[in-house]
């Protein structure tokens, strides 16, 4: 299939919505359309979604979700934000830090520290990375998370201290061993109230008696270290807060980040760990990255437009050239389909889905996070994922559903549609995809059985109606559906 | 003038999310004229086996479970109220299963009725349950914004009410509770105020509005009126609990305060290690986040999700609390002053 140029601008701002957001209905991507790719782009960057929740009646309705202690109920509650959010840029922003900054409910016992963290990317994930690093430094979950409430003056802990160089900032290969231990003692006396009886509750894997206390941050003024340390060749009595502007500083850091970024929003790079022995896909692409944050001054949301309106990003090689995660594919489903209705059981179960498909929301498997790519794939996961969207897709009363047929209903006007042109139309409204001819022929035979479909009287509409749900369903099973 | 206090006494409670003694994710809260209490325990999937009415009382006595998960007659999936009618038979409103459930005194099944629906004694959603003095019974029929009235044995007798915000409208009525005067006072929850009624269902008056401000209303979920008609609020939204006067005046409120149960005490002398990191546990401390729910969540002797009110005969004051799996007791002092 060749595109006619108004679809080529229209497959581009819908690359931009699968990437950016969670995909588009028809009709999302129309309105997107009018308004052009840079002010899709900047109220995208712009959204902040607020009240998108009826937060009262889920938490009534849901009292686990008002406690969010068990993660499967946590992770239902955001299943909620993602579905239903009028952001959805800054949503998957929290999936993309969540997968950077990993923090699993597995260690902490409790799902709610860890919705808190997402909560606090959701409020600094778009804005300066040097304020966020300080808030993730002092995020409860991750202190806990790290042991970081075991770092004491006399005796440091390294773990925060190693992973903020390693795994959150700079990556391997940019510090030294000593680095880590002068990091760690900067952030002596970070912790948490109450850290004893917080650290035993989660150790012996207990609510009792009246349920979980909620961490919060501490400052032990008298527990940090002030003696002079010397990080990445810069001394002083430095602090947590000192530390995070030497940190900030380093072209390695803005390289790091840069390429995480790259890697959820343009391609697939290797696996994180191969990162410090393989050079990035396209070095040119992380370096204009790297330029924005440093002239805005460490914006996350500065380099998400650099990335946005790029070359690279735009380009055609790189559009389908992304095995959709698991969130993004139970995510984007529901929200083609409609989103849920507040409250309902299907929040719990499309969490459940994406954890069977390999992505437990708040529990992710290391704190390496999730390594993605061509790992969310295999057998097992594959049919998870064709049997959830079928499902979700086989519903003619959803709205988003039935806005579909709606489509296909008016495009047909009084005529009889083929079944070519019936495949090529959910094939546009479903993207616009482009697949392989023989799987497009494929899917051609099989709506063959339906023959030509028209909406004439109620019971030609009802057959058409089957047509075109059954072709959906097909479409999704494509090799090309699972990409994004 | 009044000179009306609460007084903190004691808690009841402990996390059974594991079984045995104590409540988890507790939704309603009833109390029988000898002493016993009945709290019926939501819970969450991973527990099912503490779905049920827990039977205690308020010196920690833990006389055993009625009921179970289930949708077969006698058990539950989504207890919302507990009430009990002039012959102390126990009766349970299920919000998943559409249906009231009734008790007898010793906790065997007498019957279940109830269907989903919107027509004249059907429910979505009942999630209040009162008895007058002439053993009718009034049930919140939430989610069609509406009150029925039955004769206990389930007879529709009337209905009031509809979706909206005026006078004698709800929006997703919660609680409900009868006074002194035989007025019957409900939580109109999303409306965050409390309305009052004759039992034939005339409108009589409404108290509070929206906000978190002394007589301000924020999501109010169960009600209990005293033998002088001042009417406690499980101001859920709040996080807290708010006593009207008998005319809706602001008297005062609660924030929680409560203590270790016995039952707990005695989880913590069988913990060695728990109970040494125990005794380090500063309970208050200076927040740093202004989210009631949060500070709920931090500051443990708060009450987390108030949920339900009920009194006793003693003008004892029972507060359930959803999120920390356990009531507070306070004892009512109202002494009249003589100017």
């Amino acid at each position: 299939m060749t595109l006619t140029k108004p679809r080529q601008d229209t497959a581009l701002i819908a690359h931009l919505l699968r990437r950016a957001s969670f995909g588009a209905t028809p009709d999302e991507l129309d309105d997107a359309v009018s308004r052009g790719y840079e002010a899709t782009l900047d109220s995208l960057l712009n959204s902040t979604g607020d009240n998108d929740l009826p937060y009262d009646l889920i938490r009534r309705y849901h009292v686990d979700q008002s406690d969010l202690r068990n993660q499967p109920a946590a992770a239902a509650y955001w299943m909620y934000h993602l579905v239903q959010t009028q952001a959805p840029l800054r949503e998957k922003m929290c999936l993309f830090w969540h997968r950077v900054f990993a923090t699993a409910a597995t260690k902490l016992i409790q799902g709610r520290v860890v919705l808190n963290q997402i909560d606090m990317f959701r409020r600094y994930g778009m804005g300066s990375f040097r304020e966020l690093l300080l808030q993730l430094s002092r995020d409860p979950a991750m202190l806990m998370w790290l042991d970081n409430q075991d770092n004491h003056k006399r005796s440091i802990n390294e773990n925060y201290g190693r992973e903020i160089l390693e795994l959150f900032a700079m990556g391997v290969g940019n510090y030294t061993e000593d680095d880590i231990k002068e990091c760690a003692r900067a952030f002596t006396g970070w912790t948490v109230e109450n850290p004893d009886y917080m650290s035993i509750k989660m150790r012996n894997n207990t609510a009792r008696p009246y349920g979980y206390i909620s961490w919060q941050f501490k400052y032990d003024e008298d527990d940090h270290d002030h003696a002079e340390k010397t990080l990445l060749g810069e001394s002083g009595d430095l602090n947590g807060e000192d530390a995070l502007d030497i940190i900030c500083r380093q072209e390695a850091t803005a390289k790091f980040i840069a390429r995480h970024l790259y890697h959820f929003f343009v391609a697939d790079e290797p696996p994180v760990p191969q990162w410090p022995h393989t050079p990035p896909n396209d070095a040119e692409a992380i370096d204009t990255i790297v330029e924005a944050y440093f002239q805005s001054g460490y914006s996350i949301k500065e380099m998400l437009r650099a990335m946005f309106t790029s070359d690279f990003f735009k380009s055609e090689t790189n559009r389908y050239a992304r095995i959709k995660s698991p969130a993004e594919m139970v995510v984007g489903t529901l929200r083609l389909a409609g989103g849920m209705s507040v409250p309902s059981n299907e929040a719990y179960d499309a969490a459940a889905t994406s954890a069977n498909m390999g992505q437990a929301l708040l529990n992710p498997p290391s704190v390496e996070g999730w390594q993605g790519g061509t790992e969310w794939i295999n057998t097992g996961a594959y049919v998870q994922r064709v049997n959830f969207v079928s499902a979700v897709l086989n519903a003619p009363d959803r709205p988003g559903i039935k806005a579909i047929i709606q489509r296909i209903r008016t495009a047909a006007a009084h005529n009889y549609l083929s079944p070519a042109e019936l495949v090529d139309l959910c094939l546009d409204i479903l993207g616009p995809m482009e697949i392989l001819e023989t799987t497009r022929e494929g899917i051609i035979e099989y709506a063959a059985g339906y023959g030509d479909i028209s909406f004439g009287d109620e019971l030609s509409s009802s057959h058409a109606e089957h047509a075109i749900l059954s072709v959906l369903r097909l479409v999704v099973t494509t090799q090309e559906y699972q990409m994004v | 003038m009044s000179n009306f206090k609460l007084q903190y006494l004691d808690t009841v409670g402990f996390n059974a999310d594991q079984g045995g003694r104590g409540f988890h994710l507790p939704t309603a809260m009833a109390i029988r004229e000898d002493g016993r209490i009945f709290v019926a325990s939501r819970s969450n999937t991973a527990a099912l086996n503490i779905v049920g009415i827990q039977v205690v009382d308020k010196d920690h006595g833990f006389f055993g479970q009625i009921g179970s998960y289930g949708h077969n007659p006698g058990e539950m999936m989504g207890p919302t109220a507990l009430a009990l009618d002039a012959n102390n038979n126990l009766y349970l409103a299920d919000d998943v299963l559409q249906r009231i459930t009734v008790y007898d005194p010793e906790g065997e099944l007498i019957s279940t009725w109830g269907t989903e629906g919107d027509g004249i004694g059907e429910f979505n959603a009942p999630s209040g349950i009162v008895f007058d003095d002439d053993n009718l019974m009034y049930v919140v029929d939430h989610r069609n914004h509406r009150v029925q009235k039955f004769t206990k044995d389930g007879h529709f007798l009337a209905q009031w009410g509809s979706f909206g915000d005026g006078e004698g409208e709800f929006n997703l009525p919660w609680g409900i509770a009868i006074g002194p005067d035989g007025s019957i006072c409900v939580a109109d929850w999303r409306n965050d105020r409390v309305q009052r009624f004759s039992t034939q269902g005339e409108f009589l008056a409404q108290y509070g509005s929206a906000g978190n401000g002394d007589g301000e209303l924020n999501r109010p979920a169960g009600l209990a009126i005293d033998a002088d008609g001042n009417i406690f609020i499980a101001d859920w939204g709040n996080q807290r609990v708010q006593v009207f006067d008998r005319e809706g005046k602001f008297i005062t409120k609660l924030r929680g305060q409560a203590t270790l149960s016995k039952w707990s005490e005695e989880y913590f002398n069988a913990q060695a290690d728990e109970k040494r990191s125990r005794d380090t546990f500063e309970p208050y401390f200076e927040v740093d986040t202004e989210d009631v729910n949060e500070i709920s969540a931090r500051i443990e002797p708060y009450f987390w999700d108030p949920v339900a009110m009920a009194l006793d005969s003693d003008e004892r004051a029972f507060v359930l609390e959803t999120c920390r799996h356990r009531f507070q007791i306070y004892q009512k002092h109202s002494n009249t002053l003589q100017n």
